[in-house]
């Protein structure tokens, strides 16, 4: 419930943050990473980095990792099969064993399929994902965002402290 | 419009958090590590495994681990090592390429086979080694041990047989079913062959060639004979040769049939042997009584062998191609984590050397100081080119009586892989057993034990041979009171203060042959024979009697069929070739008159067809 309402407080905050909506795609598109990928992993230390200091909507990130969640959950079968379709590929054999028998590179667990094919199936959908949003909010604040802005729930989220701590992320 | 590209501001916020990350990481490595590795070391064995403490040592690249323990997998409640501490020091370049390479392990304080305080908990059913377990399990449970029977000869009264229940009888049916469909078939067969029109179209020209006279027939007429006569011994030719094929396959049906009449006679055999078995009548077979009495313990013994064996095929393959474990537990599916060997790297996994210091206390002869060694293991033994070697022995050379030695050797370094181990125990203590099938328990007391096991490819060798002078009998009288056969055999082993137990192990690992004697079978099975041998044995023919009048009715008129088929499938190939020998033989001898006539003193050859 706590997590649900988290959810919605996020959305509410994003969608009408200062942020323009190409800000705020492109941190959901970082962000769905963190939810396509398995979160204790090198490459999401490095995203997250991104979403701080890069000036993107590090709420939008935050919305895009929650939404991809469950979406990454859903797609490990697949990402399982992408992974397992590229480490097992014999001409890249090579590059896999140079890969994993350098130093630090081997920490990043790209030799594991569902790491490997998560992060492949999060490049190939980030395009998307951002152009995606990007039009999503955009048509959101062109249409109804200025009567949410108004209403009281959006008020009682503004106004609370967790809000304060968030401006200072905001774009 | 000036893009801002980089907030600046976040740089502070951003190291912070990572610095509460170095922070946690400090403070939470070493009870996240410990449990790591009794996690991971728990799956990879298949066993419990604790260890109470875990430092690390970041600056020397070294860890040290204190109170370790690894459960028995088959006695929950015993340890197999323990260990007082173990300090690891790893090579930190390999550490960099996620690599767990031990140049040096120290490993004191060491028991063995201890008591536990609380059991462990039973072995894992998933993964790779619950498989193990369970295949070593299934393995074990294919030894056919009997169960040593000694039932008072004066309680066989009558033996209640089922005919359902014997085999003989089905197997029998099923002989007949197939005897009845061969005839058929073989009838057909003859009906097929059809060289009857052959043989009676040959008579005739062979009776008209014979009213005719060869002069009158001219050049032209004579050649017309001959070219008959070759065309009709073309025809019986291959009237022949289907006629041997026919007897190939008639062959082959009437040894398959006299095949399923052993088979019968086996049955028949077994269908004893079962009967015998209802009457729970005592054996005095040594070997019998030898396996009844330590099969079991036997094949414990091999089946932990067996276990570590298959273990070490699974995590020390040979080759360099790359190979596939399952990935790490976690929320998200786990996937699969492949490893790529390299040429002139670091496996994986390797211990360079190791060297365990340990002491038996006591009294015993075998007190003293040990010292063992492991080189070279490692889960990509191709890389490391050279066979793991385990060594045991005491420091100091000590009385010839009293040693612990214990040699293994992994060699996985090409596919021909060799797993042996040889444990010598001498002037040791050696644990009580019970005696399956007999209400007494064995005491074997200070003694030698030995264990010699090798596994080469699929093909298993192993040896467990245990002697002592020093044997006590422990005889179990809290279920009910002894009848006078375990009192007999109670009177046969406690006069006996050796032991002298050999069990043998061979084949191969699907279809392994357990082979037990022991001093103590051959006394029970002497003993035995001369007090009830003549009563055992009239039983037996009870017993045969019993199964031949059982299943008389329905193996006999088998027999006949089966003998009935055999003679008439002779009696109809050897009919059909002798018309045939008698055609072609009359043809042949018309041809020769024929071409005498046609050439005279020219000789020509004659036609083999």
């Amino acid at each position: 419930m706590l997590g649900l309402l988290k959810l919605i407080q996020s959305i509410i905050k994003t969608l009408h943050s200062a942020g323009t909506p190409g800000q705020v795609a492109l941190g959901m598109s970082l962000g769905s990473a963190l939810g396509l990928t398995p979160l204790m992993n090198v490459h999401n230390l490095i995203i997250f980095s991104l979403l701080v200091l890069l000036n993107v909507s590090f709420g939008g990130g935050m919305l895009g990792w929650m939404l991809f969640v469950p979406v990454g959950f859903l797609l490990d079968p697949v990402f399982h099969a992408i992974g397992l379709e590229l480490l097992e590929a014999p001409s890249l054999r090579p590059m896999w064993t140079t890969f994993t028998n350098t130093p630090i590179l081997p920490y990043t667990n790209f030799n594991n399929t569902v790491v490997l094919g998560s992060v492949v199936g999060w490049m190939v959908l980030t395009v998307p994902i951002f152009f995606a949003a990007r039009y999503g909010i955009a048509k959101y604040r062109a249409t109804i965002g200025e009567r949410v802005r108004q209403s009281r729930l959006y008020k009682a989220v503004t106004a609370s402290q967790v809000y304060n701590i968030y401006r200072m992320f905001r774009p | 419009m000036n893009v801002k590209i980089f907030r600046w501001k976040a740089i502070g916020p951003l190291l912070l958090l990572f610095l509460i990350l170095v922070v946690l990481i400090w403070i939470f490595a070493e009870p996240v590590a410990r449990e790591t590795t009794e996690e991971a070391s728990t799956e990879l064995l298949g066993t419990q495994v604790d260890v109470g403490v875990l430092d690390l040592h970041p600056r020397q690249a070294a860890v040290d681990l204190r109170r370790l323990q690894i459960a028995h997998p088959f006695v929950l409640t015993r340890n197999l090592i323990e260990a007082e501490e173990i300090r690891l020091k790893l090579n930190p370049e390999a550490l960099a390429e996620k690599k767990l390479v031990i140049e040096q392990l120290n490993l004191s304080g060491m028991r063995f086979d201890t008591q536990r305080k609380t059991p462990a908990r039973a072995p894992s059913r998933e993964g790779f080694t619950g498989q193990v377990y369970r295949a070593v399990e299934q393995w074990a449970n294919q030894f056919d041990v009997p169960l040593l029977s000694l039932t008072p000869i004066d309680t066989i009264r009558q033996l209640a047989l089922n005919p359902e229940q014997l085999t003989t009888i089905k197997q029998a049916q099923a002989v007949l079913a197939r005897t009845d469909s061969t005839r058929d078939a073989l009838s057909e067969g003859f009906r097929k062959l059809d060289v009857r029109p052959t043989i009676d179209s040959a008579r005739a020209l062979v009776e008209r060639l014979r009213a005719t006279d060869a002069k009158a027939l001219g050049l032209e007429g004579t050649k017309q004979a001959i070219e008959s006569v070759r065309q009709t011994l073309k025809s019986v030719a291959d009237a022949r040769e289907r006629l041997n094929v026919l007897e190939q396959n008639t062959t082959a049906a009437v040894k398959s049939l006299g095949e399923g009449v052993q088979l019968v006679n086996q049955a028949t055999g077994k269908d004893v042997a079962f009967a015998k078995s209802l009457l729970k009548l005592p054996t005095f077979a040594a070997p019998e009584i030898g396996t009844a009495l330590f099969g079991k313990v036997s094949i414990d013994r091999f089946k932990q062998a067996v276990y570590w064996a298959e273990l070490a095929q699974k995590y020390m393959p040979p080759g360099l191609r790359p190979r596939a474990t399952p990935g790490p537990q976690r929320l998200r599916a786990s996937g699969e984590t492949i490893e790529f060997p390299k040429a002139n790297e670091y496996p994986n996994f390797l211990l360079e050397r190791g060297t365990i210091d340990f002491v038996i206390g006591g009294t015993g002869p075998v007190q003293g100081a040990y010292q063992a060694s492991v080189r070279g293991l490692t889960s990509a033994p191709a890389l490391y080119g050279r066979p793991a070697v385990i060594s045991a022995g005491r420091e100091a050379r000590g009385s010839a009586i009293a040693a612990i030695d214990v040699d293994a050797v992994i060699d996985h370094v090409t596919s021909k892989t060799v797993d042996s181990v040889n444990a010598r125990l001498r002037g040791i203590d050696l644990p009580s057993f019970d005696l399956p099938g007999i209400p007494f328990s064995i005491a074997p007391g200070r003694g030698s034990s030995e264990l010699a096991f090798t596994m080469k490819g699929s093909g298993i060798f192993g040896r467990w041979a245990v002697r002592s002078d020093q044997v006590g009998w422990i005889a179990d009288t809290t279920g009910r009171a002894l009848n006078d056969l375990e009192r007999l055999v109670g009177r046969v082993v406690s006069g006996l203060k050796a032991l002298d137990l050999v069990a043998e192990l061979r084949g191969t690992i699907s279809s392994p042959k357990l082979s037990v004697s022991s001093n103590l079978d051959q006394a029970i099975a002497k003993r035995l024979k001369a007090v009830i041998g003549e009563e055992v044995a009239r039983a037996e023919r009870m017993v045969r009697a019993k199964v031949d009048s059982l299943v008389a009715d329905k193996v006999q008129p088998v027999r006949q069929r089966v003998a009935a088929v055999q003679a008439e499938a002779n009696k109809r190939i050897s009919g059909e070739k002798q018309r045939m020998d008698q055609v072609e033989k009359a043809l042949n001898a018309e041809l020769k008159r024929l071409t005498a006539g046609l050439a005279p003193g020219i000789r020509l050859p004659e036609i083999k067809l």
